[in-house]
């Protein structure tokens, strides 16, 4: 039972709970009405987990089995992506993607994609033949291919960062490293205990992703449970980045539950090769593995036959709250639920893929059926737009001798790898958020990222963290709670 | 913006492009700009804060900021200009450097461009340890800028993986710092850092080194909580049920250098596979004209003196080159040994004397090393012991050198 | 008795052989220069070694000097001079060379700054 006796912190209308991207779009969309909405998340940063450990693919749509939920709201978010990225200035670019098959075996699974995403309403879809993949993508094989124009890439990292950035510019409070750790259901709402105090919410809503069936227990909806299924990732050096423009897949097997270990372009240059499909115990844990990254050096050389393991610059794993077993196997639908007993509790589990994609309409989704209840009246003064860090290094040489006279710190070039100054690594400290994390400076500005690592800004990074939040060594964390990046002083003062 | 035309631009103020700058004055040259990132000069010896440095160049025992100190004085002494807090963006194959500092965007075009960038370390993601991702994961040139110029202490308990020399050294620091250094783990059958390293270091502080061992996982969602550690059969696969955990919040990587090739490249320098630096003939010229390498841009030295000579052995070329371009002898390759690693220079004029430096790919016991043209042995010497660690060096004077002729460094077991 | 060695005096790091009796060295080979010989005798009796560190600075542009000795010392006494080392805090500006612990631990080596620390 919940203590009573705790003075209750902070009430509001809406409280989602989780800040990846599906809580980010929401509390984005939410601020567009005249609410009060926080997000709570357990962690030092939003998009910790599995919102920011995939392929950044835009998807089309063709995947999913029409009529579903899935299908549905991947094309509508595909279809709007463009709109949202120019709005919250992120990187997105509508690549088109290549499904490239071998045999005729492959070409009958090609052709059921295509009428499957057909029916879905993807625009553009056709099966092309090997010259077409060639002037596509000329380091790619195969000898067919299901090939989608409107599939894109974009930064899913950036993206959660900008919905959270811009909702808590319109409004939304968000409370990092807040745990949700017991709800009650009250008179006019709920009442949610954290690891740091109480909240008040005449909605509540489970955004939680990997832990959804935990959150969806805490107010009695026992009959989920997220089976945790890790994809590993290799990241290669920009070098190879050019050999390929386009993500390219190979037929997915749908009943192992993924889309089959595949290559994607990043925004930034780089490539990826992955997800592999493991189903694991613990829901965090993102080691990768010798036999699986053996493993995607294999499968990526079957259609991209550049890749060698020195390209390799770093390896990451990412988890799918999944709602089917190993055993089931392939893919359930979203739930997104509002039941009678728990009014006012909008429960949203096995929200994976293609959950990146669709956060925008299963958060519009999620306003109507809130809007049932809620007299929604809009926010006059929601301002759609968020800006991000200008790079310095995409200007011309002109704009960039303004900059630093502008500005000083546009001159110092912090992270050389990726030709990241000083100013933008402050502008990446200085974030809306209040992130402080090595990680989330890393993400934010790029810092870091490039071929050497951090090895040689890491440092100024980890120094400028300090002097600019006035904090000792003992406090700078890498990414999650309690992880210290250093111990202390050599000398202590 | 206007571009600045300068004599020679040096990319690097450290101990290469120091020792180039000077011995470039003591020739006449006047027009000289050094370019250095950091505040101050002195480049990696600036956090070698152990002694040992200078025996073959000043024949005393000094620690790396001593022997920084000695050039950095000789170049303010000569009036060299420097500029520091300025970092080299784009160099292009005409020697347009654009470097980008507070002050503003700088253009020059130099007549000779010295690169003289160093190397950086091989990281986790280089050579993919499985695992998670926590906190406490460092090369060790990263841990060493931290102690010993930042005051920042890195952890208490720590696992070293590679017996690279500056491993080695940290095993020494973080031990005398207090932390326990549990153990030095090196994938090869022999250790990569020099013997003398593994003696004071190690032997010295009763820490053992495993060879023929690698981590073969990290642990840890938050800091770090340990390391599996396996042992490797002859091709570096970790043999099964060989597994140990290692408790530790510490994981120090010596795992290798590599030349800091991106402006190289940028350049469209040819870069030599082995070394990863520049393919260079004996005036340590590029394939690029106008543009030479020395130091650990070029390949990685074992000890800074050695540094500190090639540079200065560069210096004279750029010297000759800036009065008049060479009378272009035709470069011909030095064909190394398959028990050599590399040679440098890849490529001879036969116009100058010339010292080659090479490593020996494994250590070899009782063997002369040679340096052939045609039938004609121009220099033998003979080692009890030859190590990947040590770099050897072979000269051969220019009367002996026959232009056109290829070069070949045999390797003779006795 | 025999013992194996390497020579940490200079970079070649000699291998040697040490025959020797108690405390009567009675032959050492391998040595590349004289220095050898003096560091296998020097290392059977009483093993020396230097050690560089950092000193705390105060009002210096950096936190830290880093430091040698002037000579080695007995090795069972590094870390008494550590301890010393340690408890050491110094006001820039500081010279190279500059003697901040003289005679450190009464063993006739000094503790030297290595490296020039200017004032804020």
């Amino acid at each position: 039972m919940m203590n009573k006796q705790t003075a209750l912190q902070k009430r509001y209308d809406v409280l989602i709970i989780g800040s990846g991207v599906v809580g980010s779009a929401l509390a984005r969309e939410l601020s567009r009405y005249q609410l009060n909405v926080a997000v709570l998340e357990k962690e030092l940063d939003v998009c910790t987990e599995t919102s920011g450990r995939n392929s950044g693919v835009i998807h089309a749509g063709f995947n999913n089995k029409p009529g579903s939920l899935m299908a549905k709201f991947c094309v509508e978010g595909c279809l709007g992506y463009g709109v949202v990225a120019d709005e919250i200035d992120i990187p997105f670019s509508r690549t088109g993607k290549l499904v490239v098959g071998f045999d005729d075996e492959d070409r009958k699974k090609l052709q059921a994609l295509k009428e499957a995403g057909e029916q879905n309403g993807v625009p553009g879809l056709e099966i092309v033949e090997s010259d077409v993949i060639r002037d596509k993508a000329p380091a790619i094989l195969g000898e067919m291919a299901l090939y989608s124009p409107m599939t894109g890439i974009t930064n899913p990292f950036l993206y959660t960062v900008a919905l959270a950035e811009n909702a808590v510019q319109n409004g939304v409070s968000l409370w990092l490293n807040h745990e949700v750790t017991a709800i009650e259901q009250v008179d006019d709402g709920y009442q949610v205990q954290t690891t740091q105090g109480v909240f008040e919410s005449r909605w509540v809503i489970n955004c939680a992703g990997l832990f959804a069936d935990r959150v969806a227990r805490m107010v009695g909806i026992d009959d989920y449970t997220i089976y945790p299924c890790r994809g590993e990732y290799l990241v290669l050096d920009k070098e190879l980045g050019s050999q390929l423009p386009l993500p390219a897949y190979p037929v997915p097997n749908i009943r192992e539950g993924g889309l089959g270990i595949h290559l994607t372009p990043t925004t930034d240059g780089n490539i990826l090769v992955g997800p592999s499909t493991d189903y694991i115990d613990e829901h965090t844990d993102y080691g990768t593995t010798r036999s699986i990254l053996d493993l995607l050096m294999r499968e990526g050389r079957k259609i991209f036959p550049p890749l060698n393991p020195s390209a390799v610059i770093r390896t990451f794993a990412g988890v799918r709250p999944k709602l089917v077993s190993r055993t089931t196997g392939g893919y359930a639908d979203f739930v997104i639920e509002h039941r009678p007993e728990t009014r006012h509790f909008i429960n949203m589990v096995g929200l994976e893929s293609p959950g990146l994609t669709a956060a925008v309409p299963i958060a519009r989704n999620v306003i109507s059926i809130i809007g049932e209840y809620e007299d929604l009246r809009e926010n006059p003064s929601f301002n759609p737009c968020r800006e991000g860090i200008l790079s310095f290094k995409d200007q011309t040489p002109e704009r960039q001798e303004s900059l630093i006279h502008e500005n000083p710190d546009y001159g110092v070039v912090v992270c050389r790898c990726e030709g990241i100054t000083q100013a933008e690594i402050l502008a990446a400290i200085r974030n809306p958020l209040g992130v402080t994390t090595l990680s989330g400076i890393k993400n934010r500005s790029r810092a870091m990222m490039g071929r050497c690592q951090g090895g040689y800004c890491q440092i100024r990074i980890a120094e400028l963290i300090m002097a600019e939040q006035n904090r000792s060594e003992e406090s700078v964390m890498l990414a999650r709670k309690g992880s210290r990046t250093f111990v202390g002083k050599v000398r202590p003062s | 913006m206007t571009t600045q035309n300068r004599s020679v631009i040096i990319i690097g103020g450290g101990p290469a492009g120091l020792a180039a700058a000077a011995a470039l004055r003591q020739q006449g040259v006047e027009d000289i700009l050094i370019l250095e990132r950091e505040h101050d000069l002195g480049g990696i010896l600036r956090q070698c804060i152990h002694d040992g440095f200078g025996l073959t160049r000043f024949k005393e025992a000094l620690s790396g900021p001593e022997y920084a100190a000695r050039f950095v004085d000789t170049v303010q002494q000569a009036g060299i200009e420097v500029m520091t807090d300025i970092t080299v963006t784009e160099l292009h194959a005409d020697r347009t450097v654009v470097a980008t500092a507070r002050s503003g965007r700088y253009v020059f075009k130099a007549q000779a461009v010295i690169l003289a960038m160093g190397c950086r370390e091989r990281t986790r993601g280089a050579i993919q340890i499985p695992g998670s991702r926590p906190a406490g994961v460092y090369t060790a040139g990263i841990a060493q800028a931290y102690m010993n110029l930042k005051n920042i202490m890195i952890g208490r308990s720590a696992v070293i993986l590679g017996s690279g020399d500056i491993g080695l050294i940290m095993a020494r620091r973080l031990t005398l710092e207090g932390a326990s250094v549990k153990g030095v783990f090196e994938i090869q059958p022999y250790p990569s850092g020099l013997p003398r390293n593994i003696t004071q270091c190690l032997d010295d502080y009763d820490i053992p080194l495993f060879l023929s061992h690698t981590v073969t996982a990290i642990h840890g969602t938050k800091r770090l909580t340990g390391v599996t550690v396996s042992q490797v059969d002859s091709s570096f696969r970790p043999i099964p049920d060989t597994e140990k955990e290692w408790t530790c919040d510490t994981l120090i990587l010596s795992v290798g250098l590599i030349p800091e090739n991106e402006l190289s490249k940028m350049a469209g320098v040819l870069l030599d596979p082995r070394t990863k630096g520049p393919r260079v003939d004996e005036h340590y010229q590029t394939s690029v004209a106008g543009i030479f390498a020395a130091g650990n841009v070029l390949h990685v030295h074992d000890l800074v003196d050695f540094v500190s000579l090639e540079a200065e052995r560069l210096a004279e070329s750029v010297g000759d080159y800036l009065k008049q371009a060479p009378a272009d002898e035709e470069a011909v390759p030095v064909e190394a040994d398959p028990e050599l690693a590399y040679t440098v220079p890849q490529l001879v004029r036969a116009d100058r004397d010339l010292t080659v430096s090479c490593r020996v790919r494994r250590p070899l016991n009782r063997v002369r090393i040679s340096i052939w043209q045609n039938d004609q042995k121009h220099v033998t010497r003979r080692f009890r012991r030859a190590i990947p660690a040590e770099m050897i060096h072979l000269t051969v004077p220019k009367e002996k050198l026959v232009p056109g002729e290829p070069l070949k460094v045999v390797v003779e077991h006795e | 008795m025999n013992k194996t060695l390497t020579c940490v005096i200079c970079p070649n790091g000699c291998q040697l052989t040490v025959d020797y009796e108690g405390v009567t060295i009675q032959s050492v080979e391998g040595a590349l220069c004289s220095k050898g010989n003096q560091y296998a005798e020097q290392e059977i009796l009483d093993p020396k070694r230097n050690i560089a560190s950092s000193v705390r600075v105060t009002g210096g542009k950096a936190p830290l000097v880093s430091v040698r000795l002037t000579g080695p010392i007995p090795k069972k006494k590094i870390f008494d001079v550590m301890a010393e080392i340690r408890a050491l805090s110094v006001a820039a500006p500081v010279e190279i060379g500059q003697v901040l612990i003289a005679d450190v631990s009464g063993l006739g080596q000094d503790v030297i700054a290595t490296k020039r620390i200017d004032r804020i």
